[in-house]
C-alpha cells in the first residue's frame, strides 16, 4: 500500500498472456495522468508500434480506475477501458466505460489498473482475489452467454465478485461487441479485443480499503457529500422536473428529472408511487431520474419498471430494472428481468424501425437488450441500428445479401415489429461467419462501417469486402426514396456520407452523431471532431439540457466562456471564440471524469436546482474531491490542467497512430449531410441543425487556438506539448516528421 | 403451536424495559428458533432498550451501497469498504441472500429479480454473549451492543455467531467491526437516496422485519 497518497490504490497489475506473468508496479509512475484515461493512454503511447490491428497480439488494453473510485465520493464508480478499436478506421485509440461495482472492487484489492498484453493460447480468466491473481482456464466459459458467465465466476469466488466479461460476439472477434460488468454496464468497441487475447474474463474480490488521505476528516466528506446533494439535479444534471411540480419554479421536457406525480415503480412488490420530488428532500434523490419514462412511455414504464439502478457511490440512479414477464412466457428467455439504460434499450428499437410506445415496443426493447447485453454487442451509439433500419427501408438489403441468405431472413416478423426477430437478429451479428448460411447481414453489421466504403463513402459490394478480395466491386446502390426527391442528390450513387438518417458523423473516422450538432451547435460539431470515436461527453449536456430557461443557460454560458458561447438549440450563430472554449473546456471535464474516474452524465455541476443559490452549481466539486481523497491540494484549474495534459496526449496518440501529420484534412473532417441536410433551410435558420462548412472552418481555427494545436494541421505544437509535461511526446513526433514545423 | 406470523397479527407489542425471549425475539433479530417454545431460556433473550433498529426495506434499495460508504466514512480512519462497513449489501448485491442459484434468474439480486437486500445489525445479545473478553457491552442511550476496543482481541466469534453475519474483523486493526447505531443518528439512513434503510422503533421494526424476512428466503 502505497502511504503516501489517498485514492489511489498504489499499484498497477500488469497480466502478459502470452508468458502467464503477473507482475506488479507502482501507480506513481502514473500520478501525473491522473487515473483512468490518463493511466490507459500513457500505457497505450509507451507501447505504440506502427501499423498494428486492434486485435494484435501487440495490442494493449488497459482496464483502469481513478484516484476517486471506491471512495465514497459521489458518482465515482465508472470504469475506464482504453485500446486499439477495430470499429474506427486505421483501429485508432478510443477508451469506452461502464460504471456498476468494478472499480471499487479493483481498488480494494490494491490496484490502480490493469493492464493486458499478449495472447493466451487457450481461453483463460483472470481471477484477483486481494494480492491473489491467477489465470485460470475457461475452456468451459468459452461460447457463454455474458450472464451465465458472470454466474459461474461468482459461483467460483462468491457473490461479491464484480466480473467483466465478454460475450460470444468478443470471442468471436466481432468489431462491435462489449466488455461488461454485472447490472447492465458495458463498455464499447473493445469486446473482440479481448477475444483475440483469449481472456474471456475477469473476477474481482477485493477485501482491502481505499484509504483517504489521513489530513481528511469524516466531517469534511460528510459535508462535501452535502454540498453535492444540495446542488446536484437528476441524470445528466435536470435540474428541473420534466413536468410542474409545486415546489419547482420551472419545468422543462429536456430535463430527465422525470420523476414525479403519475410516475409509479408498478413492477416492484409493493409498487410504489411517487408523487413530488422536491429538489431538498435528500431521500428522493434516487427517484428523480426514472429514465423508464422515456424509453418505455409512462402507461408502459408504470406497468413494468421496478426500480431504479446504476453504480457504486451514486444517488441518481440513471438505470432502468425492468420486469417484462413475457420475455419468459412468450420469449422463451430463462429471465423475465432486464436492466439496461440508453442504447441498451433504444438499439433494438432503432433496428427494428422505431415504433411507437406500447407492447410491442416493450418487447422489442426488453428482449433485443436481454440478446445484446448476452452476446455482449455494441450499437456503436446507434450506428448498427441506424444501418440495419435505414437499409432495410431502403430495400438495399436485397440487392447487398446473396438471394438465399435474404430469403432466409423472416422479414415478415420485422415488418410486423414482432421482438422475436431479436433473436435471429443479434444471434447474426455475434456469431459472424459460424452463423448458419452466408450471413452476410451479421458479418457486415458486426464488423464496423469503415470497412465497407470508399472515401466517398459509397458501398462496396459486400462479400467482396468479407472475402478481402483485391479489387472489390462497389455495391451500386442509389438515392432512391420518394423522400430523397427534395434532396439534389436524388438519384446519386449512395452515400453513407450524404445519408442523414445514417447519422455518420465524423466522415474520417466513420463515427455517428452523439450530442453533436443536433445538440449544441458547433461547439457539439467540435467535439465530435476530435475524438476518434464520439466522445460520449455530457459536459454540454448537462448545461444545456438542464431545463433552466434558455436566458438563464445563456447567462451562465456566458459567465464561464463569453458573449455567445450558447445558441438555443436549432437555432445557431456563427461561430465565435466563446463556442471554442467552451468546447474545449467541455473536452477537458470529459477527459477529467474518464480520469478520476467519475460519471461524465452527473459532472461537471454547473447549474442547480436552488433558487436560492440562482440557481448556480459549483465547477470546482472536482477538485475539492481530489484534494479531500488524496490529499494533494489541487485547486481546478490544476486538475484541469492534468485533465488537459491526457487530452494533448490523446490527440498526439492518434497523430502518431495514424501517422499522419494533418489532423486538420484527415481526422477533423464532418460528414456531408451535416452541411447540406434541410435544402429549403440554410446554416442559421430555426429550427434546423445544419452546419456551414465555411463556418466549421472558423470553428476548427478557433478550438485549434485554445488548444495550442498547429492552425494549418491541427497537431499540437512543441510548445504546447512542453507545457503540459509532454516534452517526450514532442520528440517522437518531431523524430518522425509529424510535429508542425 | 402459535407461529410467529399469528403472534404479530395478534397484536404482540414490543415495549421498552422488557426483557424478551423466544418466539419474538427470534423474530425480530433473526436469531435462530425454530421452535415456539417460548420457556426455553437457552434462546437468545432481548433486553429492549430506547433507540431500535435498522432495517433496509428491500422493495426500496437501489444498491448504490452510499450507506456502506457513509459507514466507513463515520468509523475511526477514512477508509472505505465494504470490509469496514457494518452493513452489508455487497455480500448479496448480486446473486441474493443465498448466493449463486442454479436458477439465479428466479433468485434475489441484481443478476435476478433486482431486489436487492441489505443485512443490517438487529442488536440481538449474540455476540455480546459469546464474546469471551466481555468487550460487547450495551449502550444504555441507544440500546446499541458495542464493542470495546480495548478490551477486543479480534478473536472473531462475534462475527462467526452473528446471526445476521454482519461483524467483520478489521484485517489491520484486529478489532470487531459493529454497529453501534453512530451514537443514534445512524449515518447510512442520513445517505440513502430512497429512504431505504431507516432507523425504526422497536414496534415499528416488527412490521419492517417481516417484510424484510421475507425477502431472505429462497424463492
Ligand atoms: S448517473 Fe448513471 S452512470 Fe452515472 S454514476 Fe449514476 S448510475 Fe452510474
Ligand atoms: S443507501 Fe439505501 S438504497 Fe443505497 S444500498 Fe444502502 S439501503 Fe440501498
Amino acid at each position: 500500500m502505497s502511504n503516501k497518497f489517498g485514492g489511489w490504490a498504489g499499484y498497477v497489475l500488469r497480466v502478459n498472456l502470452t508468458t502467464g506473468l503477473i507482475t506488479k508496479e507502482t501507480t506513481e509512475t502514473y500520478h501525473d495522468y491522473i487515473g483512468g484515461m490518463g493511466i490507459g493512454y500513457k500505457v497505450l503511447w509507451d507501447n505504440h508500434a506502427d501499423g498494428i490491428k486492434a486485435t494484435d497480439e501487440e495490442n494493449r488494453l488497459v482496464i483502469s480506475a481513478g484516484p476517486l473510485s471506491g471512495s465514497g465520493a459521489i458518482c465515482s464508480a465508472r470504469t475506464t477501458i482504453t485500446s486499439r478499436n477495430p470499429v474506427i478506421r486505421n483501429h485508432l485509440i478510443t477508451d469506452g466505460h461502464f460504471g456498476g461495482h468494478f472499480s471499487p472492487e479493483l481498488k480494494f484489492a490494491g490496484y490502480d489498473a490493469i493492464i493486458v498484453e499478449g495472447k493466451s493460447p487457450t481461453p483463460v480468466w483472470l481471477r484477483i482475489e486481494d494480492d491473489k491473481v491467477t489465470l485460470e482456464p475457461a475452456d468451459s466459459l468459452w461460447g457463454v452467454g455474458i450472464f451465465d458467465t458472470f454466474a459461474t465466476i461468482s459461483k467460483l469466488m462468491g457473490q461479491q465478485a464484480q466480473v467483466a466479461a465478454i460475450g460470444p460476439g468478443g470471442e468471436n472477434l466481432v468489431a462491435q461487441s462489449t466488455i461488461q460488468t454485472q447490472g447492465g454496464h458495458s463498455a464499447g468497441g473493445h469486446g473482440s479485443v479481448l477475444g483475440s487475447k483469449k481472456l474471456k474474463a475477469i473476477g474481482i474480490i477485493g477485501t482491502g480499503t481505499v484509504d483517504i488521505a489521513e489530513s481528511t476528516t469524516n466531517e469534511q466528506l460528510r459535508a462535501l457529500d452535502d454540498h453535492i446533494l444540495g446542488i446536484i439535479g437528476a441524470n445528466n444534471n435536470g435540474v428541473v422536473p420534466n413536468q410542474p411540480q409545486s415546489w419547482a419554479e420551472y419545468s422543462s421536457t429536456t430535463s430527465r428529472w422525470r420523476g414525479g406525480p403519475g410516475v409509479t415503480w408498478g413492477a416492484a412488490d409493493t409498487p410504489v408511487i411517487l408523487e413530488e420530488t422536491p429538489w431538498d428532500d435528500r431521500q428522493k434523490v434516487a427517484m428523480r431520474t426514472s429514465m423508464a419514462e422515456s424509453y418505455f412511455g409512462r402507461e408502459e414504464a408504470n406497468k413494468i419498471f421496478k426500480r431504479p439502478g446504476g453504480c457504486h457511490s451514486c444517488p441518481i440512479r440513471c438505470f432502468c430494472e425492468i420486469k417484462n414477464p413475457k420475455m419468459k412466457t412468450e420469449y422463451k428467455l430463462p429471465t423475465e428481468n432486464i436492466t439496461n439504460v440508453c442504447l441498451g434499450f433504444l438499439d433494438p428499437w432503432y433496428a427494428m424501425g422505431k415504433p411507437s410506445h406500447g407492447e410491442k415496443r416493450t418487447d422489442i426493447q426488453t428482449v433485443g437488450g436481454y440478446y445484446m447485453d448476452n452476446f455482449g454487442i455494441w450499437s456503436a451509439y446507434g450506428q448498427l441500428s441506424h444501418v440495419m433500419r435505414e437499409f432495410t427501408a431502403r430495400s438495399f438489403w436485397e440487392i447487398l445479401l446473396p438471394a438465399d441468405e435474404f430469403a432466409a431472413i423472416n422479414w415478415a416478423q420485422y415488418a410486423d415489429l414482432d421482438a422475436h426477430f431479436m433473436q435471429d437478429f443479434y444471434t447474426r451479428i455475434a456469431y459472424g461467419a459460424s452463423y448458419e448460411g452466408s450471413n452476410i447481414l451479421g458479418r457486415t453489421l458486426g464488423r464496423g462501417l469503415h470497412n465497407f466504403i470508399n472515401d466517398d463513402g459509397e458501398l462496396y459490394h459486400l462479400e467482396d469486402i468479407l472475402n478481402e478480395v483485391e479489387s472489390p466491386r462497389m455495391a451500386g446502390l442509389t438515392f432512391a426514396l420518394e423522400s430523397d426527391e427534395h434532396y439534389e442528390f436524388y438519384g446519386k450513387a449512395y452515400s453513407v456520407f450524404l445519408d442523414s438518417h445514417l447519422k455518420v458523423f465524423n466522415r474520417s473516422m466513420v463515427g455517428g452523431v452523439h450530442h453533436a450538432s443536433e445538440s449544441a451547435g458547433q461547439v457539439g460539431a467540435l467535439l465530435n471532431t476530435v475524438f476518434n470515436r464520439d466522445p460520449q461527453c455530457h459536459s454540454h449536456i448537462n448545461l444545456i439540457n438542464c431545463g433552466l430557461p434558455w436566458a438563464k443557460i445563456a447567462e451562465v454560458a456566458e459567465s464561464m466562456w463569453g458573449p455567445g458561447a450558447f445558441d438555443p438549440v436549432k437555432h445557431y450563430t456563427a461561430m465565435n471564440t466563446s463556442k471554442a472554449k467552451f468546447a474545449k473546456w467541455c473536452l477537458v471535464k470529459n477527459v477529467l471524469h474518464d480520469s478520476l474516474t467519475l460519471c461524465n452524465w452527473m459532472f461537471p455541476l454547473l447549474v442547480s436546482p436552488d433558487v436560492e443559490k440562482d440557481y448556480l452549481g459549483d465547477s470546482s466539486i472536482e477538485s475539492q474531491m481530489f484534494s479531500l481523497v488524496t490529499g494533494v491540494k489541487t485547486t481546478e484549474q490544476e486538475l484541469d490542467d492534468k485533465a488537459e495534459t491526457v487530452l494533448q496526449l490523446h490527440r498526439a496518440l492518434t497523430v502518431l497512430q495514424m501517422n499522419e501529420p494533418n489532423q486538420r484534412d484527415n481526422h477533423d473532417v464532418l460528414a456531408e449531410w451535416v452541411y447540406d441536410l434541410d435544402s429549403d433551410k440554410a446554416f442559421g435558420d430555426e429550427g434546423t441543425i445544419k452546419m456551414d462548412r465555411d463556418d466549421i472552418q472558423v470553428g476548427l481555427d478557433m478550438f485549434y487556438a485554445e488548444m495550442g494545436w498547429d492552425n494549418a494541421t491541427g497537431v499540437p505544437t512543441r510548445a504546447t506539448l512542453e507545457k503540459f509535461k509532454l516534452g517526450y511526446v514532442a520528440d517522437k513526433l518531431e523524430g518522425l516528421g509529424l510535429l508542425p514545423a | 403451536m402459535i407461529t410467529r406470523r399469528a403472534l404479530l397479527a395478534n397484536g404482540a407489542k414490543v415495549a421498552v424495559g422488557t426483557v424478551y425471549y423466544g418466539t419474538l425475539v427470534s423474530f425480530l433479530t433473526g436469531c435462530g428458533s425454530s421452535s415456539d417454545d417460548d420457556t426455553d431460556t437457552d434462546k437468545p433473550i432481548v433486553e429492549v432498550l430506547p433507540g431500535g433498529l435498522m432495517v433496509v426495506n428491500p422493495v426500496m434499495c437501489v444498491g448504490c451501497r452510499r450507506c456502506e460508504i457513509a459507514c466507513s466514512w463515520s468509523h475511526g480512519k477514512s477508509a472505505v469498504s465494504p470490509s469496514t462497513a457494518r452493513i452489508k449489501v455487497a455480500k448479496n448485491l448480486n446473486f441474493g441472500p443465498h448466493g449463486v442459484q442454479d436458477n439465479y434468474e428466479d433468485q434475489r439480486g441484481e443478476q435476478g429479480d433486482g431486489t436487492i437486500v441489505p443485512s443490517t445489525c438487529r442488536q440481538c445479545d449474540v455476540c455480546m454473549t459469546v464474546c469471551p473478553q466481555e468487550a460487547i457491552s450495551i449502550n444504555e442511550t441507544t440500546g446499541a451492543r458495542v464493542v470495546n476496543d480495548s478490551l477486543c482481541v479480534g478473536c472473531g466469534y462475534c462475527a462467526d455467531k452473528c446471526p445476521q453475519q454482519v461483524i467483520t474483523i478489521d484485517k489491520i486493526t484486529r478489532k470487531s467491526l459493529k454497529c453501534d447505531l453512530c451514537e443514534g443518528n445512524p449515518n447510512c439512513a442520513q445517505v440513502c437516496p430512497t429512504g431505504a434503510i431507516k432507523f425504526y422503533t422497536w414496534e415499528d421494526a416488527v412490521a419492517e422485519v417481516e417484510l424484510h424476512e421475507k425477502y431472505l428466503a429462497l424463492v
